[in-house]
């Protein structure tokens, strides 16, 4: 953390610009694929809100695709009822997602490891029965299929799936300043006081456990973004959203490319889903063998995440001299 | 000199006409399917039933060559199915679709197939409502509606009275229940008792333990085939259900062939009714069975297999009719009807739905000792009967 | 009165299976102090050699079951050496990763190797069909899970209360490094520790195979279900996880018999009530 605020900020602007235009770049490369560019960025944003709860405030969660859910439900029902323009339902979906987050927050917050991690499932389940409880709602196991409108009543989504890319890759690009901005805040600096000492922040008078809420309610917000953004890509929401392994996945994906400084994130995504793609069309019944000793192979060489590698190259290089 | 010019055209045309006939355009079609994780199993015998049909009818289908192109769809992921959906049709120009097995994953490309005009052959996705969202969705395989309508009428005819009902707590379990029921009651049957039993459920003692106080002539169950299929009907030899004489009735999702022998000499006597069994005596099964058998000789046929392979029957008769034409290559199938390995089927005109018979087997040992679907009861030209009711 | 005496005997059956799956798992999680998410694997990998030794070698139950649970323990000791080790000084979430990656790898190599169907264990006929109790019949093989677990359980706590090897293990479960300053091989307790953890997960997925079916992707789905007995249960603690198992059994069965419409909802909101009351699961121990 810099106390040169200046020079932060600038190299930050820099870095988001630096995003903006690998987005540009990679639509322009790949304009075929841009589907699943549009899914690499949903998850990308979903990954972000987990690094921001997990890697910067340590709240150990396994249960992150409750609030992703909630975030696609609300903003499918919204569509579903009227109000087709996407950007209204992805406020929708941050609210939402927010107002879980916080209610489920109330009690998960007052645990902490595995008691956490066990919750933070058992709520994620929860919400999933309760989904496909209310089918009249919600569509049930088959989903509730909508039709979106277009963005701010102008931009219609097209069929290649170019307004869509660019749709969330904007999102990509505000919610990233936003936790960026807010990580190098008082706020983020107690959030990372937290996780590394709550008792040392007990005694400097920090109200621990409502900064706990606070942050989770926040992550959740971000997490119900990438939800709405992918119920509304997909034009279809299922109980889905609600599985396990979105929240393990997302998870494997943050460790993969290093927890707590946000551009992991961004890089386990990337990572992650590229090697899916690519060894899916390569031999899809074996894949699970790559992403096996890939992970073990991050685990054993850069447990600090494919972020920490330069780091270690340049030990390396400097022990060898 | 008119005849010297006439004479010209017809000698270039006579020189082109073989170029013409030769030049066979290839016509690509994307098969989506899950390829990997725990549903792999499709992804599997559709691949093996559309080599074997390739294998029967070669890869041109009228003047067009076929390739087919395979993505994985991982499950029930509409959002990977979108998107590798939308990479076929963009990336690879695939000019059909086919294969889908979930119902999400269906309906989250109806509106991809409607704008781009893709004819599209489900070969596995079961809920009524899937070929309405789009007028280019086909289906080979079946509706639980479909199915579970005749099981109710063949437990009248045979002196069944009381019936228990137990399907998975999800949509296609209440479809197949509520078909059920309203047969089963419409013919002077009695329902006394109906169970919605929890998806993740792994233990169906107390499901079965309470159909078996309730004591009727026979329980009717719908659970998706899988490992929780094969626990419940594990369960109801285990609880003594068998013994008190209650009878298994379910659909054929409980026991099909890859799972059929797994299950054991406890399963002998159930009954379950469906489109396909691999014991289904007809030519063109044997034919299909050994063909299968020669190309990879340890798998077994199983519906998927027989839907895969009628689904590349009806791509192949589209592409022969109308090409790149999407409408008219829907169209060119309405109300067609052929003979297929599990016998006479069409597709319906109103609902492109596939029309078939729908057989009542029971498990029973075949000539080798090894478990087979034994067909003892036939409903011709069943049409989807979710239709009708929606 | 008949009602309530099902949930219970269908209840301490589902529960002993749980028991059996997860008691391994608790005791190294506490020991060892490893988010361990690839102890399914060996469950899995006990039913798939049990499945094997039956269906490809021709062996009969007993000895299909006995020679699965010895290749669990022969794999699981390079195992714990090669890939454990270097994460008992790591952090949660590069267990948590490692743990996942080992799991990918079983469940892959099951895959490749017996295919993505139910690898069905077919029981001895002896212990088949039902057993009558009087007032209902009882399947013979929850009947043998019973006895099974009661054995195990047993043998368990002779092993921890009676045993030298049981006094080092408490020792370096409840304070690792004061154990290994008196001169407890730690060491080799933890690799002994590993070992047993596996072979009763390799025990517990072959006689649980009737209601949890084995087939490749075996620990991705229950990974959650074994991980919820051992929270419940108190890491590291054999009596926790037995009263966890059972209770969440035979909570479970009511649920079903009672009110099947809610499903898997009493189950959750049983575990959020338990361990809100007791943050460390029925009883485990309060972190030093």
């Amino acid at each position: 953390m810099s106390f040169a605020p200046r020079n932060a900020r600038l190299r930050d602007l820099a870095l988001l610009l630096g995003m903006a235009v690998a987005a540009a770049a990679a639509y322009y490369a790949f304009p075929d694929n841009l589907a699943f560019a549009t899914r690499v960025i949903i998850m990308m944003i979903f990954v972000l809100s987990l690094d921001f709860v997990l890697g910067v405030a340590g709240i150990t969660t396994l249960g992150h695709s409750a609030l992703f859910g909630a975030g696609a439900y609300a903003a499918a029902l919204c569509a579903a009822h009227g109000w087709s323009e996407p950007v209204l339902g992805v406020i929708a979906g941050a609210a939402a997602a927010a107002l879980v987050a916080l209610l489920s927050g109330l009690f998960l917050m007052r645990t902490r490891g595995l008691t956490l991690l066990m919750l933070t499932i058992a709520v994620t389940e929860v919400l999933g029965e309760l989904v496909n409880k209310f089918s009249d709602i919600t569509g049930g196991a088959d989903g509730l299929d909508i039709l979106m409108g277009p963005i701010f009543g102008v931009l219609k989504f097209d069929f290649r799936g170019q307004v869509g890319y660019i749709y969330a890759a904007c999102a990509l690009l505000l919610v990233f300043a936003f936790l960026r901005v807010l990580v190098a805040s008082p706020f983020g600096l107690a959030a990372r006081g937290i996780k590394e000492s709550p008792a040392r922040m007990r005694a400097i008078g920090a109200p621990v456990y409502w900064r706990l809420v606070a942050i989770y309610a926040i992550g959740g917000a971000v997490a119900g973004v990438a939800g709405a953004l992918s119920a509304q890509s997909t034009s279809l929401v299922s109980p889905n959203v609600f599985d396990f392994q979105l929240s393990a996945d997302a998870l494997i994906m943050l460790i993969l490319g290093g927890a707590g400084r946000l551009y992991g994130a961004l890089f386990g995504a990337l990572v992650f889903m590229s090697v899916h793609q690519v060894a899916a069309s390569v031999d899809p019944f074996n894949w699970l063998f790559i992403i096996g000793a890939l992970l073990l192979a991050v685990v054993y060489v850069a447990p600090a995440g494919l972020l920490s590698l330069p780091d270690l190259v340049k030990r390396q290089l400097r022990f060898s001299r | 000199m008119k005849a010297t010019l006439y004479g010209l055209c017809a000698a270039l045309a006579l020189a082109v006409a073989p170029l013409a006939g030769a030049s066979a355009d290839t016509i690509k079609v994307g098969i989506i399917a899950p390829f990997s994780g725990p549903f792999s199993i499709y992804g599997k015998q559709f691949k093996e039933a559309l080599e074997v049909f390739v294998k029967d009818h070669g890869t041109k289908a009228g003047s067009h060559e076929v390739e087919f192109i395979y993505k994985d769809s991982t499950g029930p992921n509409p959002d990977v199915t979108k998107q590798v959906t939308r990479e076929l049709l963009i990336k690879d120009g695939v000019k059909y679709l086919g294969g889908y097995v979930f119902t999400p994953n269906a309906l989250a490309v109806a509106p991809l197939v409607t704008q781009s005009q893709t004819p599209t052959v489900i070969f596995n996705a079961a809920t009524s409502i899937i070929t309405k969202k789009s007028p280019f969705f086909v289906r080979t395989s079946f509706t639980l509606p479909q199915v579970a309508g005749p099981m109710a009428d063949w437990a009248i005819t045979n002196g069944i009275k009381t019936v228990a009902t137990a399907v998975t707590d999800y949509g296609p379990g209440i479809d197949a229940e509520k078909t059920f029921i309203k047969e089963f009651q419409a013919k002077g049957g009695k329902i006394v008792d109906q169970i919605r039993m929890p998806i993740k459920t792994t233990d169906f003692a107390p499901f079965l333990q309470r159909i078996k106080s309730d004591a009727p002539n026979a329980l009717f169950v719908f659970i998706p085939a899988g490992p929780t299929a094969f626990s419940f009907t594990k369960a109801y030899s285990d609880n003594g259900l068998k013994a008190a004489g209650i009878q298994f009735l379910g659909t054929g999702d409980v026991d099909d062939e890859t799972t059929l022998q797994a299950l054991g000499d406890a399963a002998i006597g159930i009954k379950t009714s469906y489109s396909y069994s691999a014991a289904h005596k007809s030519a063109l099964n044997d034919k299909l069975k050994a063909g299968l058998a020669k190309l990879h000789p340890d798998s077994d046929a199983n519906f998927a297999t027989v839907d895969a392979y009628d689904g590349a029957y009806v791509l192949y008769k589209m592409i022969a009719a109308a090409g790149t034409d999407g409408p008219a290559a829907v169209k060119s199938v309405l109300g067609m009807s052929w003979e297929s390995a599990r016998g006479p089927v069409s597709i319906d005109a109103h609902n492109r739905s596939i029309t078939q018979n729908i057989y009542i087997r029971e498990v029973a040992k075949d000539a080798q000792g090894k478990l087979e679907n034994k067909e003892i009861a036939t409903y011709k030209d069943v049409p989807d009967l979710g239709q009708a009711s929606k | 009165m008949n009602t309530f005496a099902s949930i219970c005997i269908d209840g301490v059956a589902y529960g002993m299976i749980l028991f059996m799956i997860s008691v391994g798992l608790s005791v190294t999680m506490g020991l060892m102090r490893v988010v361990n998410l690839a102890h399914g694997g060996f469950a899995m990998l006990g039913g798939a050699l049990a499945h094997f030794g039956m269906a490809a070698l021709g062996l009969n139950f007993a000895a299909a079951a006995a020679l699965a649970i010895v290749v669990v323990v022969a794999l699981s000791a390079p195992m714990e050496r090669l890939l454990y080790r270097p994460l008992y000084r790591m952090g949660e979430l590069q267990q948590v990763l490692a743990t996942i990656g080992i799991t990918f790898l079983m469940i892959a190599s099951v895959s490749y190797w017996l295919g993505t169907s139910i690898l069905e264990i077919r029981l001895p006929s002896t212990l088949s069909g039902a057993v009558n109790l009087g007032f209902r019949t009882l399947p013979a093989d929850r009947v043998f899970v019973i006895v099974i677990g009661l054995i195990v359980i047993g043998a368990l706590y002779l092993l921890v209360e009676r045993t030298r090897f049981g006094v080092k293990l408490r020792a370096a479960v409840d304070e690792r490094d004061a154990a290994a300053c008196l001169g407890i091989d730690t060491a080799k307790v933890f690799s002994r520790t590993f070992a047993l953890g596996a072979a009763l997960a390799a025990l517990g997925g072959i006689m649980g195979a009737g209601l949890l079916p084995i087939d490749a992707y075996y620990p991705l789905r229950y990974m959650v279900l074994f991980l919820v007995v051992v929270a419940v249960g108190g890491l590291g603690s054999i009596a926790g996880s037995f009263l966890a198992a059972l209770g969440l059994g035979v909570l479970d069965t009511a649920a079903r018999y009672l009110a099947p419409a809610y499903g898997t909802i009493f189950f959750y909101v049983a575990m959020i009530v338990i361990l809100g009351w007791r943050p460390h699961g029925l009883l485990g121990r309060t972190e030093s």
